[in-house]
């Protein structure tokens, strides 16, 4: 194979496994608590602008500073959850425009106070890979490793730990979990909270790779929005499919045609999906 | 007698109050024009009316139970076919701005075959991926419409002065409302309510629901495409960037704010969401704190929207009395 090709297959992987930590959480959230949480690109976005003002302004490590506005994220998370989202279980209608209005709070925010110009974490890893026609930087290397290792502790942790199999069984049926003892809104905290750090590390190795704008959580909100209506809702271990055909149609397509043909294109194929199984690949009836 | 039969089918067939009321508020604006100035306040009303066609029509679609995340783009269907038939086919725009709204419906009854076999998220989600597929669409064939500085040259209706604008737009808005008025109250109005209450009953007494659905879609996007041609030829300039995925989930965020349960709720949200942030223009790069702010107080206190604020009032002061 030529370098050119793997080249293109590193970079499909690398994004699928960024879309798909995102994803997840944005998926936990929907199958366990019905919420629609399209401020989860701006916690994206907001996660990365943490990451830069505790890694370049203070000049913390830049693994250390991850750590840390992780663990920021998810307590906040935690919070997000109890005032934001708490009341409005299943209220499809009031829950989404509760999260458009954090949208508009976390963008402006940002925006007023440091998107004054283009900003960029530095790479996490430097320098550039160079084997045979292989030429790719360490960074993305190290994100698509990283990406890859987070997501198989993740399904590790929800298939055997305690925790994670209540997740599933309140994302499966949650008057059933309640009657069986779950606490589902102790678990409904933990999966926002765990959503909303995994959305950190990946906007903070997105923002190293490409740059931080108080927009970039919109792209990748469509995306994630995408895959997980095409791997359909209900389904966590879908996400993971999901995530590789809209990171391969991500990295493959926009080599040949015009970016927009491209997004047409990928969302023509979503689309055609949902007509024939209107219920995503692996998904249920919701509501 | 009337009264009493709306009373038994359990829904609100609109009392007759209510009805002088949306007279009182049409002679109010009918009359406003006396006493305004500015062209700037002209700007507003337009585009006041404008907004509360479109969001008006897209709670039509909304009482069988689906929310379209791509209403902003048919509104743009329309603007577009009616801008492209004017400028380049030469067309009086009296005559494109009817076929700009029959093209949206065309448009809009063709989708809606297949997209009725989809309900709840799922509908609003490929209709999200249908909206954002047409403003891609509208990239590709940028030579045609301007790209992202916008389509220019749109012949206007009125030569200069806003006035006649004014009161055209204001016509538009009763025409418009007195249709989808009709449309709810109607035979087909009453089975989008029962496939929203549950489409499985409603199937066993033999409402088809994709029929009714697309009947739904199609008088839905009629409406918008003409709100979208007019402003086409009101603004004479249009980009899609003002038809975007932001644009349509804006007028979900006025219906709601409104009061998603009542014909008046979209026009009190459209009007007090459009209209607030604009009086506070000084403060530009805040007035996204003001629409956040607007949002929460009514979702943590008026769950039923801005609407339900009068019913509020008025059991406060029986339980008082």
């Amino acid at each position: 194979m030529s370098g050119q090709g793997i080249e293109i297959i590193i970079n499909a992987l690398m994004l699928s496994s960024m879309y798909i930590l995102v994803a997840s959480g944005f998926a936990l959230v929907l199958n366990i608590m019905g919420i629609l949480n399209f401020a989860h690109g701006a916690l994206y976005m907001v996660g990365g602008y943490v990451c830069y003002q505790l890694g370049v302004i203070y000049g913390i490590n830049l693994w250390l500073s991850l750590l840390l506005a992780a663990a920021a994220m998810a307590l906040f998370g935690l919070f997000l959850e109890r005032f934001c989202f708490r009341p409005f279980y299943g209220d499809f209608f009031n829950s989404t425009i509760v999260s458009i209005a954090l949208i508009l709070i976390f963008q402006t925010t940002v925006n007023l106070t440091m998107g004054d110009h283009v900003r960029s974490l530095p790479p996490f890893v430097a320098g550039m890979f160079k084997h045979g026609g292989v030429s790719i930087s360490w960074d993305r290397l190290a994100t698509g490793a990283i990406g890859v290792g987070l997501l198989g502790i993740l399904t590790l942790y929800i298939r055997k730990s305690k925790m994670g199999q209540q997740m599933l069984a309140v994302a499966q049926d949650s008057v059933g979990a309640e009657l069986q003892g779950i606490r589902i809104h102790r678990v409904a905290a933990i999966a926002m909270g765990l959503g909303c750090a995994l959305a950190t590390v990946a906007g903070s190795f997105m923002g190293a790779i490409f740059d931080l704008t108080p927009f970039m959580g919109d792209l990748i909100l469509v995306r994630v929005i995408q895959l997980v209506i095409l791997s359909g809702i209900g389904s966590i271990g879908g996400v993971l499919i999901g995530g590789l055909v809209i990171g391969a149609l991500d990295s493959i397509l926009p080599l040949y045609v015009t970016p927009s043909i491209a997004q047409t294109l990928g969302l023509a194929v979503v689309i055609a999906v949902l007509l024939i199984r209107p219920r995503g690949l692996f998904g249920r009836e919701v509501g | 007698m009337e009264r009493n039969m709306s009373h038994q089918r359990g829904f609100s067939i609109v009392p007759r109050r209510q009805a002088y009321a949306y007279l009182a508020g049409l002679v109010i604006l009918a009359l406003l024009p006396v006493f305004m100035k500015t062209l700037y306040s002209y700007h507003i009303f337009i585009l006041t009316f404008v907004y509360i066609i479109a969001t008006s029509s897209l709670r039509t679609l909304a009482t069988s139970g689906q929310i379209s995340m791509c209403h902003a783009a048919f509104m743009s269907i329309g603007a577009y076919g009616s801008a492209l038939l004017a400028r380049d086919a030469g067309w009086s725009p009296w005559l494109t701005m009817p076929l700009g709204a029959l093209g949206t419906m065309v448009v809009a009854v063709l989708i809606g075959f297949p997209f009725a076999r989809v309900r709840a998220i799922y509908f609003s989600m490929v209709s999200l991926f249908f909206g954002m597929g047409i403003i891609s669409v509208n990239q590709i064939f940028g030579k045609y419409t301007g790209h992202i500085g916008g389509m220019i040259g749109i012949p206007p209706l009125f030569a200069s002065s806003k006035v006649p604008y004014y009161y055209f737009f204001l016509g538009l808005t009763a025409f418009s409302l007195l249709v989808l008025w009709r449309f709810e109250t109607c035979r087909i109005g009453v089975c989008l309510k029962a496939i929203n209450q549950s489409h499985e009953v409603a199937a066993s007494v033999g409402i088809s629901e994709m029929k009714f659905r697309v009947v739904a879609q199609g008088v839905s996007c009629f409406i918008v495409g003409l709100a979208g041609a007019g402003y086409a030829h009101y603004n004479t300039v249009i980009s899609y960037s003002s038809f975007d995925l932001l644009a349509s989930i804006y007028l979900i965020v006025y219906m709601i704010v409104g009061g998603i349960g009542s014909f008046g709720g979209p026009i009190i949200g459209t009007a007090i969401l459009f209209v607030l942030p604009e009086l506070f223009r000084g403060l530009k790069e805040f007035t996204p704190y003001l629409f956040a702010t607007i949002i929460l107080v009514v979702v943590f206190l008026m769950r039923d929207g801005i609407v339900s604020l009068g019913g509020k009032i008025k059991s406060l002061s029986v339980r008082s009395s």
